[in-house]
């Protein structure tokens, strides 16, 4: 895995005056209903999260969302760094910190940056990374999720 | 749900697995709360052919959730999940199988928490690594 891999950042066109520029993407009200169907998809039976009676009356008070659900809120994906490389772009992963669950009825506010840009030359050629970071808050500014998500973009025919 | 404390945890200690098959109705509903409307690999057998697949395929973030499902179903009621690190490495379609585990790889208390770091993967039904990573669990003590 980590047999010579070279820092190839310098080498990649990419739109280096969003790097660190952090906006707001976007808001999102949660819904019971949205919680109990993302859920269910998932094949969930806590009751935390597909029961709202026994949720409302357990610690929360409320119904809470899954730790991933964040992943599907309605706002945007914020700055683009435009990597100009490669025939083809993928999901590589997330990393994320969850400080407080997400409720049904509260309003979610998203900000995003794009927090690094780095490339790797190693033996299966080029990769370059973008790593986007997206904080999610409720309506009183309370801080909820802090989200890498990782883009890797690759030339398929090197 | 029983009550898992920190004191009956030691490094290589397993969790799960937690074994899912995911259908297409199931990636269906997660897709109608993502939403979108837009054709895309996910919902269009078209799209994800289009994209050298053999048809849809599950979002990365759709199978992390049932690793982190492995991990709040395994916390109990008073811990807490602090984080996760997956990468994303072999795409999962409906009717695969998914295989989700953890193995304890340290435990440790800082500032008056009590961290438990696993490592955690998700295997297909041929027995390959589909996403793998990291977690940090906060559990109680007794």
């Amino acid at each position: 895995m980590a047999d010579t891999e070279v820092d190839v950042t310098d080498t990649i066109d990419f739109d280096r005056s969003v790097l660190g520029v952090e906006v707001e993407v976007g808001s999102h009200e949660v819904t019971a209903d949205e919680i109990i169907a993302y859920a269910t998809a998932l094949g969930e039976t806590n009751p935390l999260h597909v029961d709202e009676a026994a949720a409302k009356a357990g610690p929360y008070g409320a119904l809470i969302a899954p730790p991933l659900f964040y992943n599907v809120l309605r706002v945007g994906a914020g700055p683009d760094p435009k990597v100009n490389f490669g025939t083809t772009g993928f999901d590589a992963g997330q990393h994320v910190e969850f400080v407080e669950p997400i409720k049904a009825g509260e309003t979610i506010h998203a900000k995003a940056k794009v927090h690094n840009v780095y490339a790797k030359t190693g033996r299966t050629g080029t990769m370059v990374f973008a790593v986007r970071r997206t904080t999610f808050s409720n309506q009183n500014g309370e801080l909820k999720v802090v989200l890498d998500r990782i883009n890797v973009r690759r030339d398929i025919r090197q | 749900m029983t009550q898992v404390y920190f004191e009956d945890v030691s490094m290589g200690d397993e969790i799960g697995p937690l074994v899912k098959t995911p259908t297409r109705e199931q990636l269906d509903t997660f897709m109608g709360v993502w939403g979108g409307g837009v054709p895309s690999r996910f919902t269009s057998d078209d799209v994800a052919r289009s994209e050298g697949f053999t048809g849809v395929i599950l979002p990365g973030h759709m199978s992390m959730a049932l690793l982190a499902q492995l991990l709040t179903s395994w916390k109990g009621a008073q811990g807490k999940l602090k984080s996760m690190d997956v990468n994303f490495r072999r795409y999962l379609q409906p009717g695969d199988t998914l295989t989700c585990k953890g193995v304890i790889t340290d435990t440790a208390t800082v500032d008056r928490e009590n961290l438990v770091t696993l490592d955690i993967y998700i295997e297909n039904q041929k027995g390959e690594r589909a996403q793998q990573g990291t977690a940090v669990v906060i559990l109680p003590s007794k």
